[in-house]
């Protein structure tokens, strides 16, 4: 039996040439990499590449055309605001009107619009799901989109956006999987929800109960990010969507702005 | 000799190691995305996707419409009075600003539905298709929220009171669909909300007040 003296294993360490240990590395980073490929290739391996990949293929190209409708929508919107404008002249009726339509148009959320604001980011929990937990509670869903904007409104803010989406009177903000529509616009997480609104906007939003039970159910129970910012001026986007009315039309027993009873059912 | 095959060695390690961590990267990235869906849920977001595309068309087409009137008048050299009161009068009506008459449905709630879940019954409307939706005498702007405790619901300043009545103009028969159908929201409620019960009734002709809010934007300016 030999007995090695204690520097024996220093020496040998020494003998090994510096490419060897380069290479070790190299192939230690290789085998996590490998494993951090496979992990995140497993749950998806359910879905067969030539099934979701034409349909990943034709969701992209949709979302490419609807950007570009959009786009168009709101240059011809432009234009005919232009044109309004200058075919007012000296004519009062006009003018009048012509002040009655950008009122509208504002209330509406048809022009962008600037000014003192705060932007929220929701951004999906990087905790460790617990057992018993679901999973989907760790990710940030429509529901907390529409909380979030629902807070928003009631703390006094005038304008709302969600990633370049303007909210409307008829926006609907749904879930897709563990993804968010709104508009019928498929957002990417993180969710910026933008909002233009009072100076102390988030003093007000800080102080609702609503908000704070928020906070305490989705970011301290499941870890939900949520990051807020006071830039110096926030931007919303003009809404490009449809607003041509198929069923409803004008009350014509009712001057402009004159109330109506509610929800009643003419004779 | 024996050199050059480790360097060789190395840069086969090297270059492998490089792809996969491109392709994990990019794998993340997509990630965020259309690569966490279902085919199933691929499928929806294609019909709606296809649904919004079709919706902005005929946007398109209307507006170019509009802007063909209003250019044929500018070079006539006419005010455009007419076409400004049109484009006022749908404009109103489309916000909220103007009372609205037409088909839908009204929903009579009874029994007690928290705030969340009245807005969860607003938000599938607005999904359906709804285009003017109220809540009793209360025309629904994106700023109406419902608040308040189960037994005093509020909208503004408004009590909703108990049974209380959310009225919606749209394709009656999109919206008793949509709202009734297996999975929908009345059955997602009746689970949540047993003590409530929630009758869909479509009607041929609806009456919605205008909104008594002033929407115009007071901090906001217009974006030039």
């Amino acid at each position: 039996m030999t007995i090695q003296p204690a520097s024996a294993p220093r020496s040998r360490l020494r003998r090994i040439p510096s490419w060897q240990i380069t290479l070790g590395l190299a192939l230690l980073v290789l085998g996590f990499v490998v494993v951090a490929q496979l992990q995140s290739d497993g749950p998806r391996a359910l879905y067969a590449s030539d099934e979701r990949g034409p349909l990943v293929e034709t969701a992209i190209g949709l979302q490419t055309q609807q950007d570009a409708l959009k786009a168009q929508i709101l240059a011809l919107r432009t234009q005919i605001s232009d044109l309004e404008t200058k075919g007012q002249g000296s004519v009062a009726a006009a003018t009048d009107l012509g002040q009655r339509l950008q009122d509208a148009r504002l209330a509406a959320g048809l022009i962008g619009l600037q000014g003192p604001g705060i932007v929220l980011q929701l951004r999906d929990s990087e905790q460790t799901v617990l057992p018993g937990d679901n999973p989907n509670e760790y990710l940030v869903t429509a529901s907390d989109v529409r909380t979030v904007v629902e807070q928003l409104w009631l703390a006094g803010a005038e304008g709302v956006a969600v990633n370049g989406e303007r909210i409307t009177t008829g926006t609907a903000i749904l879930d897709i999987g563990g993804t968010v529509l709104v508009n019928s616009a498929y957002l990417a997480p993180p969710y910026q929800i933008s909002a233009i609104g009072p100076p102390d906007l988030l003093d007000r939003l800080s102080a609702s109960i609503g908000f704070r039970t928020f906070v305490q159910n989705r970011a301290q129970a499941f870890g939900i990010h949520i990051d807020v910012a006071e830039p110096s001026e926030v931007s919303l986007p003009a809404y490009a969507g449809t607003i041509t009315l198929r069923y409803a039309q004008p009350d014509p027993s009712a001057g402009a702005g004159g109330p109506a009873p509610a929800g009643s059912t003419p004779p | 000799m024996n050199k050059r095959r480790n360097q060789l060695s190395l840069a086969v390690v090297a270059f492998v190691l490089g792809v996969l961590v491109v392709v994990q990267l990019r794998a993340q990235e997509a990630g965020n995305g259309l690569d966490q869906l279902t085919p199933t849920e691929l499928t929806v977001l294609v019909g709606n996707l296809n649904t919004r595309n079709d919706q902005l068309r005929a946007e398109i087409a209307t507006t170019q419409a509009e802007l063909a009137t209003l250019q044929a008048s500018d070079a006539r050299g006419d005010t455009s009075v007419g076409q400004l009161q049109a484009d006022l009068a749908r404009v109103r009506a489309w916000t909220g600003l103007d009372p609205v008459i037409g088909s839908g449905v009204r929903i009579t709630v009874t029994g007690g539905l928290d705030a969340g879940s009245v807005e969860d019954l607003i938000n599938e409307l607005r999904n359906a298709g709804a285009e003017a939706i109220a809540v009793n005498d209360v025309r629904i702007e994106p700023n109406s929220i419902v608040d308040g405790p189960l037994d005093g619901l509020l909208i503004g300043n408004t009590k909703l009171g108990d049974p209380f009545e959310v009225s919606a103009i749209g394709n009656p028969e999109t919206l008793t669909g949509s709202l009734t159908r297996a999975g929908g929201i009345v059955a997602q409620l009746a689970a949540t909300a047993p003590s409530a019960q929630l009758i869909v009734t479509p009607v041929d002709m609806l009456r919605l007040p205008a909104t008594t809010e002033d929407l115009v934007p007071v901090h906001g300016k217009p974006q030039l």
